[in-house]
């Protein structure tokens, strides 16, 4: 019925909802999650994306709870990790990776006066397991069985726990105080640690199989020696040792020529700690620069900080002269064809030979694991021998970190550590691993999520979400191109004068501009994209409980909401 | 309002402002004296300055109000409309394939009977290309339930958009108020611009009684029955047909308020007019002249001009033509399959007559060429001496 008026248009107070346009649809919108290449990168598998998501937002005592979910060492990693995560980041194809590292220190950093409220203790089954050496692959190990309810005793060879966080790294790299409040952060889970308690020494390796598992992690702690003449003379000392003592406060050279073997992070830090002893410094390393397996950025420190390098050389051999400085003979070499590890072989060079004076030889060549007290048959190549699953050949008896033929790095002992103690607990459940472990990983380097292990089953997520997001799946029109807030450091004559630590991390407002630099891929951040570009208005988002609701009843199936999610969490499947 | 130049004068009343401008110019400037405060266009040439100047003072606020600037003219009339419905006077220009891509709008900017006022700058429509005045594009739509008023130079248009809304907004139907490319957009005329106080006066504002209500939201415009939208349909034409008076009115107070009036149509020289030639647009100004100079050579022409075309003014026309003997309707336009639009509208209503003319049909300047003097008695020689029009119209070359 129209209104008298001559120009009256008909308006509808009604509504259309009751005619359910979603039926015209053949493909429907579903909400994903899934992994980003960082924390497939991640050893430890942290979830990256996730804690990064809370850090934009400036909740860094989530974030820190996350991240202690898959990693009980942020500070420590924060300062001091390798960080494959930024090399995958897919912010680097774009314009720069995000500053993922820095990140996870900032978060520590921030909340360091916070105790966190780590998950409650699962009830306890009574099981007793054996943690040898509370390096970062024990430690992690322990943290992680603790909160799947078991009893952990970890026995420790040195006076304190950590292994070579400890007393490997240097204080300008990792203060020891960052050590210590990780360390009593993991014990106060309640775990039993006997220090100065060395198996073989002080306890047989018989007495582990009293436990009901064991995992042996007591790392590489023995410096491979040169095998030339004049490597016994007294300054010709091994790195580790020299470090541990820098470590523990003991003497040390001061003001001396000091020429050091290898090209490896402890290298580096050998280095770096006598430049701060008033030294001056000489790298000796078989291979050329790219070859070094140091962190990049340690490299680029130690030159920085003044480090002398000298490439393609050898020590052949080691003579004293008459006033007690040594003269040490090198080698030329040349690269050949590529060895085992894929770097490109190091091959001496006949009529080569010169000399270079020194007052101190430091080797830091390599580590091995100390073999004498390990049953023969449990080893193999110097390493104690491990499946998929990290069983040794001991079926209660399990393996990680150093001690085993894995990357030696912390992080990637982290993650040994946590795998573990999931092997361990299945074990003692009497449940094959397989089944587990391929619905837990986090893509397909080999790092597992502790989360979706505790997840209670309820894990099918989690197997969708090991497919890893590239950034061609990602929809960049909507990040504007940013870089990298510059890392601050102290300058080179402040950071000389004492081992105070050099890097300083990132400012407040630098934090928020870093984290807000992550694309969050895979992981919704609720950018509310979706919501706006949908025309139906059909998409409901709640950040707050962290849950997406779409009104399929009219709901067409347009796809725009997937077109228009940045960061791939949106994907139309067909009817 | 004195016409005199106060120096000249020494009264007080407001004096007249003359300035040299475009047609294009002249309207831009009607439409701020309008005081529209929403403007959604889309460039077009030869529309374009008019876009440009509403544009430039929009920029500055001497324009006070928003100018959209879309991405096609589908859109801009889309938006007039919307806007339109909140109870805002809108504006746009538009020409040629603008004009044919809106299409669908138009229709329903009649359709929700909002009194959006559109200058259309006539231009021929591709392919081929072109650019050149061609009255083809706004007859093509004569049909979306829109009033057109055909402007003959640059002052009619200004004061044509002024009345536009006043009538648009009596009957709430959209008006478009067109001129030919470059002849009237682009030629500059000493331009009288109207006081703005008297514009006020003139044009109070916008009440549109069935715009959006924001309490009561509801859906604009829904499905109807069958029955409902004859209805709506039927109250549409009444209130068209009445534009025809409408149009009249505003036209005389118009004339009253500022010295100016035009008429629905208007007949020159007609009395004893043996043939009439009838025009729209600027070929009117030219016949005028022709005329002239016809009747001093002793021919009896007389010239009608049409200036509202929509509602076509039935009553006005016959009222002129019949009796007269013949009829000679020049189109700047085709309808190909049949012939020229005016022709064609004038045979319909005049066809219920004994008393009706004889029409002959010509095409001239539909090519943008000018339409000289000379082309126009070669039309009226044509007519006097045709005892029956041709089948066709004539198509005439241009200059």
């Amino acid at each position: 019925m129209i209104k008298d008026s001559q120009f009256a248009i008909p308006i509808s107070y009604g509504s259309t909802e009751v005619i359910d346009t979603g039926k015209w649809g053949f493909q429907k919108p579903h909400p994903q999650f899934l992994t980003a290449p960082c924390q497939e990168a991640c050893p430890a598998g942290n979830s990256i994306p996730q804690f990064l998501y809370l850090a934009q937002k400036g909740e860094y005592g989530k974030a820190l709870l996350t991240i202690l979910k898959e990693n009980p060492f942020p500070g420590i990693c924060g300062r001091v990790c390798f960080h494959p995560c930024e090399a995958s980041c897919n912010r680097g194809e774009y314009d720069e990776s995000v500053s993922i590292n820095a990140l996870e220190r900032y978060i520590f950093d921030t909340t360091i006066d916070q105790e966190p409220n780590l998950n409650p203790v699962q009830n306890g089954n009574g099981k007793r397991v054996a943690v040898v050496g509370a390096g970062p692959a024990g430690l992690s190990c322990a943290y992680f069985l603790r909160l799947l309810g078991h009893k952990v005793t970890v026995f420790e060879a040195y006076r304190e726990a950590g292994g070579i966080m400890a007393y490997g790294i240097p204080e300008y790299r990792l203060p020891k105080d960052i050590v210590k409040k990780e360390i009593a952060r993991i014990m106060a889970l309640g775990i039993d640690i006997k220090t100065s308690s060395k198996v073989g020494r002080d306890i047989t390796f018989d007495a582990l199989n009293e436990y009901d598992a064991a995992f042996l992690s007591m790392g590489a702690g023995i410096s491979s020696s040169l095998g030339i003449e004049g490597e016994t003379f007294e300054k010709v000392m091994h790195g580790l040792d020299f470090l541990m003592r820098v470590n523990s406060g003991s003497s040390i050279p001061e003001g001396k020529d000091v020429i050091v073997i290898g090209g490896g992070n402890t290298a580096m830090d050998v280095a770096r700690s006598s430049l701060r002893n008033g030294c001056r410094v000489t790298i000796a390393y078989r291979r050329g620069r790219p070859e070094m397996p140091a962190i990049k950025d340690e490299i680029d420190d130690a030159e920085e900080e003044g480090v002398q390098f000298e490439f393609l050389i050898q020590p052949v051999r080691i003579n004293m002269l008459p006033d007690e400085r040594l003269a040490v003979t090198f080698r030329r070499m040349k690269l050949g064809e590529p060895d085992a590890s894929g770097r490109s072989r190091a091959i001496p060079v006949e009529g080569t030979d010169f000399i270079m004076e020194t007052d101190y030889l430091f080797t830091a060549a390599g580590e091995n694991v100390d073999l004498v007290s390990l049953p023969k048959d449990l080893t193999k190549n110097g390493l104690i021998y491990v499946d998929t699953f990290l069983r040794t050949k001991n079926a209660k008896m399990f393996a990680g970190g150093d001690v085993i033929d894995q990357p030696r790095t912390i992080v990637t002992a982290i993650g040994a550590g946590k795998k573990a103690a999931i092997s361990i607990d299945l074990y003692l459940k009497g449940v094959s691993p397989e089944n587990m472990f391929s619905g837990i990983r986090v893509g397909d380097k080999g790092s597992l999520s502790f989360e979706a292990y505790t997840s209670g089953g309820k894990f099918e997520m989690f197997r969708a979400a090991q497919k890893v997001v590239t950034l061609d799946k990602l929809n960049t029109l909507y990040f504007e191109h940013s870089e990298r807030v510059k890392k601050r450091k102290l300058n080179r004559e402040t950071a000389l004068q004492n081992f105070q630590e050099v890097n300083l991390g990132l400012l407040a407002e630098e934090a928020i501009a870093s984290a807000s630099r992550c694309f969050t891929c895979g992981t919704c951040n609720y950018c509310y994209n979706c919501y706006f570009f949908c025309p139906e208005g059909v998409i409901l988002l709640d950040p707050i409980k962290g849950t997406k609701y779409v009104d399929y009843d009219h709901c067409k199936g347009c796809g725009t909401c997937a077109k228009s999610c940045p960061r791939s969490v949106v994907v139309m499947k067909e009817l | 309002m004195c016409k005199v130049l106060p120096e000249k004068c020494g009264c007080d009343e407001g004096a007249v402002m003359k300035e040299f401008m475009t047609g294009n110019h002249a309207i831009a400037h009607a439409v701020k004296l309008c005081r529209t405060p929403l403007i959604a266009a889309y460039p077009i040439t030869p529309q374009t300055p008019i876009y440009e100047k509403l544009s430039e003072w929009e920029a500055s606020g001497v324009l006070k109000g928003i100018m959209m600037r879309t991405e096609s003219e589908h859109s801009a009339m889309a938006s007039c409309i919307a806007a339109s419905l909140t109870g805002v006077r809108t504006f746009t220009a538009t020409s040629s394939q603008g004009l044919a891509l809106m299409h669908e709008m138009l229709h329903f900017a009649s359709g929700c009977r909002t009194p959006v006022v559109m200058a259309n700058v006539n231009r021929l429509l591709a392919g081929p290309w072109g650019f050149w005045a061609d009255q083809t594009d706004s007859l093509s739509q004569r049909d979306t339930g829109w009033i057109q008023i055909y402007a003959e130079n640059g002052q009619e248009a200004l004061d044509s958009v002024i009345q536009a809304y006043k009538i648009a907004e009596e009957v709430y139907l959209p008006a478009m108020v067109v001129i030919e490319a470059f002849f009237v957009s682009h030629f500059m005329e000493t331009i009288d611009l109207p006081d703005q106080g008297t514009v006020d006066r003139f044009l109070p504002p916008l009440d549109l009684p069935h715009r959006f209500d924001m309490d009561k939201p509801g859906f604009l415009v829904p499905v109807v029955t069958q029955e409902l939208y004859r209805e709506y349909k039927h109250r549409a034409f009444l209130s068209m047909d009445s534009v025809k008076e409408i149009a009249v009115k505003v036209d005389r107070e118009y004339r009253e308020e500022f010295g100016r009036g035009y008429g629905i149509i208007e007949p020159f020289m007609f009395d004893d007019a043996e043939v009439v030639l009838v025009t729209a647009g600027s070929i009117t100004s030219t016949a005028r002249v022709a005329i002239k100079s016809l009747r001093e050579d002793g021919y009896k022409v007389g010239l009608l001009k049409i200036r509202l075309f929509r509602p076509f003014p039935y009553e006005a026309v016959r009222g002129a033509l019949l009796g007269k003997k013949k009829a000679g309707v020049i189109d700047r336009n085709i309808s190909i399959g049949s012939g020229g639009i005016f022709c064609q509208e004038l045979k319909s209503a005049l066809y219920n007559s004994d008393t009706r003319p004889l029409i002959y049909g010509y095409i001239a300047g539909l090519d943008g060429t000018d339409v000289s003097p000379e082309t126009l008695e070669s039309i009226v020689v044509d007519a006097l001496n045709k005892d029956i029009p041709d089948k066709v119209p004539v198509w005439l070359r241009g200059n």
